[in-house]
């Protein structure tokens, strides 16, 4: 079980470096939603600014803009490596990790770090995610465009 | 040299940091610039730390209940008096030597004083004008010049109408805050946000990528409101044409709406908008009432760095670091009185319109980045901004008001500018 999930949260990072957005949607359950708090004690999108947070449907816009040649903020598009390390099963349903994600693009590189925390939910079609939330530890600085999730 | 000509301007008023150092002295120094709301420093001691045009400095309430805006620079040795984004004290102490300060920046004392022949008196160093309109706090560097009411002028009406949804009468600032940053001019931004032509190229890959997605529009609330907006956007040219922008001397300016569908249509008739424009007419009557869910605007520009966005409770201040680097930081309000549904339409607009992750907005970025790239080129000097020059109407209090396809706005923004810029 434990092994499962490991590899559920590598693989799922692998999609997003491979820009195979559409199969990375297909992992999110139909409730499941991405979120990247602007502080790392929020409790809620709800009651303070996100970074982003989108439910599925809205995540599903994010995709097929990723995908489109007007999309100026991915022209030329990013080439991203999200490493992943620190994998701790905390349950059948939750896995916390850490991020560093590094984003090449137009001629510069940024870096980007965060704490993540996967929800899950096994589903007949496999483990599907409730919730991916991203707590980059610089959260509430200024940030220019982020295009590419982390 | 003369940077702003008749429907042109010179690339170095957006690229030359010399005269990005001139207009710190000469537009952030001199106007009204907003610091902060009466919600976040309510009772005395409370402080926030901002940043005012090219200062560090302290927005607090002071002992008496009024409010002060203070360099946030020990008189002493310099070093930074408060170093927390905001809190509550009694009074201000500097880390480095514990000099103390009263709330209004009075020197009370410091450790030694029989070491000094005679006694320091300076405290900290005073913004000289500080003003409160319906809650907006404002300050101004300069000892003298037009009055808070004078300097807003037309655009007065877009914090009234914000204040206005407030069955309560009153706002609350909630939900932190967000910051955008772009390596570009601060102009742009304040250009960008009342350009009307921009959308339907700029936006054009939230727009498709919603129409190829109809299903969002009967998904949740929020995926909801993102699709009508992105979808706003895709407005064929000749409809944005028809958006009224209205432009105002000192180079504010207020665009009307052009998206009104859905969560936030001002004829809702669910329960939750039933109990709100009860409470609003509670608290205006009936005429009134309707008059202010009737304002139907979305960016309203405070020039030199202000954009508000009364419907959304939303207020964007644009903080120019240097000529080429800009950060926009987002003030959330929450209309005291109003279904808690309210905060959570503010927090929707801000995350789908006006963070750095938007769909809508990381094309702005985008764009703005691109502009001070090209800039850079000696090939061209000259900027044009007069497209729709002939529809401008000047109106008989000073006014001018244009079609949402000119570039009215930029050129009234310019004309500003030019008049501050005059030693």
């Amino acid at each position: 079980m434990s092994a499962e999930l490991h590899a559920f949260v590598l693989d799922e990072a692998r999609l997003l470096d491979e820009r195979r957005f559409r199969d990375w949607l297909a992992l999110f359950a139909e409730d499941g939603a991405y979120w990247a708090p602007t502080r790392p004690e929020q409790r809620s999108p709800h009651e303070a600014l996100s970074l982003l947070y989108e439910p599925r449907a809205l995540l599903a816009l994010r995709v097929e803009r990723l995908e489109r040649p007007e999309a100026h903020v991915q022209t030329p598009a990013s080439r991203t490596v999200h490493h992943v390390g620190g994998i701790q099963v905390l349950s059948e349903e939750e896995v916390r990790s850490s991020l560093v994600m590094a984003e090449w693009r137009a001629g510069e590189t940024r870096w980007f770090a965060a704490r993540v925390l996967h929800r899950l939910r096994r589903e007949a079609q496999g483990l599907r995610i409730v919730l991916k939330r991203v707590d980059l530890i610089d959260s509430e600085a200024p940030h220019r465009a982020l295009a590419v999730p982390f | 040299m003369e940077l702003v000509r008749e429907g042109a301007v010179h690339r170095a008023a957006y690229i030359d940091p010399a005269v990005f150092a001139l207009e710190q002295e000469r537009i952030f120094r001199r106007a009204w610039l907003y610091v902060g709301h009466e919600s976040e420093v309510r009772a005395p001691g409370d402080f926030v730390r901002r940043r005012l045009g090219p200062e560090e400095v302290i927005l607090v309430r002071t002992e008496t209940g009024a409010l002060a805006v203070l360099h946030n620079r020990c008189a002493h040795r310099g070093a930074l008096v408060a170093s927390e984004a905001s809190g509550r004290v009694r009074q201000l102490r500097c880390p480095y030597h514990a000099w103390t300060y009263r709330l209004d920046g009075a020197l009370l004392g410091m450790p030694l004083p029989e070491d000094y022949a005679e006694a320091p008196a300076q405290g900290l160093a005073r913004v000289p004008r500080v003003d409160s309109y319906r809650g907006f706090i404002f300050a101004s560097h300069a000892a003298e010049g037009p009055g808070l009411a004078a300097f807003l002028g037309g655009l007065a009406s877009a914090l009234d109408n914000m204040a206005d949804r407030a069955p309560a009468g009153t706002l609350t600032r909630f939900g932190g805050s967000l910051q955008l940053e772009y390596r570009g001019n601060w102009k742009m931004f304040m250009e960008n946000a009342v350009d009307l032509v921009h959308p339907g190229f700029v936006h054009r890959s939230s727009v498709e990528a919603a129409r190829a997605h109809p299903e969002a529009l009967g998904a949740d609330g929020l995926a909801q409101q993102g699709a009508q907006m992105f979808l706003a956007n895709g407005m064929p040219a000749r409809e944005w044409r028809e958006v009224p922008l209205h432009a105002f001397a000192g180079g504010h300016v207020y665009m009307g709406g052009f998206y009104r569908a859905g969560v936030i249509a001002p004829q809702r008739e669910d329960p939750a908008f039933r109990e709100y424009r009860e409470a609003l007419v509670g608290r205006h009557g009936e005429e009134k009432a309707a008059a202010v869910l009737a304002v139907d605007r979305f960016n309203n520009l405070v020039w030199p760095n202000l954009s508000v966005n009364a419907r959304f409770g939303a207020l964007r201040v644009v903080k120019p670091l240097a000529a080429d680097r800009t950060v926009v930081e987002v003030h959330c309000f929450r209309f005291d009185g109003a279904p808690p549904e309210w905060e959570a339409l503010t927090l929707q607009f801000v995350n789908l319109a006006a963070s750095p992750a938007s769909l809508v907005a990381s094309d702005d970025l985008e764009i703005f980045e691109r502009c001070q790239r090209g800039l850079e080129s000696a090939a061209q000097d000259w900027i044009d901004i007069r497209r729709g020059a002939g529809t401008d109407r000047p109106e008989p209090d000073g006014s001018v008001r244009g079609a949402g396809s000119s570039e009215l706005a930029i050129r009234q923004q310019f004309e500003a500018w030019r008049r501050y810029m005059a030693p």
